[in-house]
């Protein structure tokens, strides 16, 4: 079921399902990008980025950017703009109270907030709200109040992941100067959100470092310190991860998932499959299906 | 909402888990949750999905009874009650096992509305 729904203090909730699409946009608002379902590619600047369902993207106000969904499997979308004064709000209830999780990020009245755009885990917290707030929607909930609280909530979910995914990765970096770590740190996520969106390709560390505009030696070193795993490992854990969900979602044969993730070798697979999640692909499947 | 856990507050834990055990022919559960920032045990009451939990007194100086409701939806519940004019003492806050807010009734007994999340998939 597609819609789109203005609150009236301007949020903007929008679904929609589809196969094959493309758009060229310009945000108007901060806003957030599930894909519940399938994939969406998108284009900013000379970046192209696929975002999957274990992950989301945010993009700031201003940004232009395209889209594209090109599959047989129905891309499921789920979209929220903010509202400039809801986020000056939300702003203000946070910098006032103890938590003072705003206080280290830069808001100005014209642009509103300047994140890192890039594609952030869509885990814990968020995805538990989100789909809440998706169920009500779905049920066609008209209580504005009701929704807001649960965009209220989104937004203090997005800044504690993005505090533990940006603030504190940038803090490990060794550098002395904080404007190299954050910047340091940028290029580090723009080398994920590479792995990211090709996780299913060889992806070589020369490219990798080219896309991060980062030496491989530099690479190497850094993405270490920030994320605690090598590239290769951070890729292999996502590998698994996406292997995990299309066990769980769709019924391809085991082999068949090997190659959809980028594996080469079914036993690898199953190998270190096993030794990540303690069970192997086919009971997981066998388990999941039962539950 | 239902009732998931009943709070069993206790000088002695040890002594208590022996009562619950070999007195009462309860079982320890293999699980455990966080009241008020305490580790908790569960014991198994013989009602599936239902569990006393053991809160060592010590760890909660001036802990008065409390019932806990679960719920699917923490948010929902909150707004739902709170249009009724129930009166909350917090928003809801972000714990290791969910999302949980304390409200009172008319009588002033304390309830803790919990929506128990699983952080580990």
């Amino acid at each position: 079921m597609d819609y789109s729904k203005i609150l009236r203090n301007n949020n903007k909730i929008s679904i929609r399902t589809s196969c094959q699409q493309h758009s060229q946009q310009y945000n108007a608002d901060f806003n957030i990008r599930f894909v519940l379902s399938g994939n969406e590619s998108y284009q900013i600047g000379r970046r192209s980025l696929s975002v999957y369902p274990d992950s989301f993207l945010i993009l700031n106000k201003g940004t232009q950017y395209s889209s594209q969904v090109d599959s047989d499997i129905p891309a499921q979308l789920f979209s929220i703009n903010f509202d400039q004064k809801f986020l000056c709000d939300f702003q203000t209830s946070h910098t006032l109270n103890d938590d003072k999780l705003l206080a280290k990020y830069r808001y100005n009245d014209n642009s509103g907030y300047e994140f890192n755009e890039t594609i952030y885990p869509f885990r814990g917290d968020i995805r538990y709200n989100i789909n809440h707030l998706k169920n009500h929607l779905d049920q066609g909930t008209q209580d504005e109040l009701l929704i807001n609280e649960y965009l209220y909530h989104c937004l203090l979910n997005y800044f504690r992941i993005y505090n533990e995914e940006f603030v504190e990765k940038a803090e490990k970096l060794n550098f002395l100067n904080s404007s190299t770590r954050i910047e340091i740190l940028r290029r580090l996520n723009l080398a994920k959100e590479y792995l990211y969106s090709n996780y299913n390709q060889n992806v070589s560390l020369e490219e990798l470092g080219e896309h991060a505009c980062l030496s491989v030696n530099h690479l190497l070193r850094t993405f270490k310190q920030a994320f605690s795993l090598t590239p290769h490992q951070f890729l292999i854990q996502l590998r698994l991860q996406r292997a995990k969900s299309l066990l769980k979602t769709t019924d391809y044969p085991v082999n068949e998932v090997v190659n959809m993730i980028g594996f080469e070798c079914s036993s690898s697979f199953i190998r270190l499959f096993k030794t990540r999640y303690k069970t192997t692909p086919l009971k997981y499947r066998q388990y999941r299906l039962s539950a | 909402m239902m009732v998931k856990y009943i709070p069993v507050f206790t000088e002695d834990i040890t002594e208590q888990i022996d009562f619950f055990t070999r007195k009462l022919g309860f079982k320890v559960a293999d699980k455990y949750i966080i009241y008020e920032d305490a580790e908790c045990k569960a014991i198994e009451t013989g009602n599936a999905g239902v569990y006393f939990v053991l809160v060592e007194r010590s760890l909660i100086p001036g802990v008065k009874n409390c019932i806990i409701l679960n719920t699917n939806d923490c948010l929902n519940d909150y707004h739902l009650l709170k249009t009724k004019g129930v009166f909350f003492f917090n928003e809801p806050q972000y714990l290791s096992i969910g999302l949980a807010t304390y409200f009172l009734d008319t009588c002033g007994n304390k309830f803790l509305l919990l929506e128990e999340r699983n952080y580990s998939e």
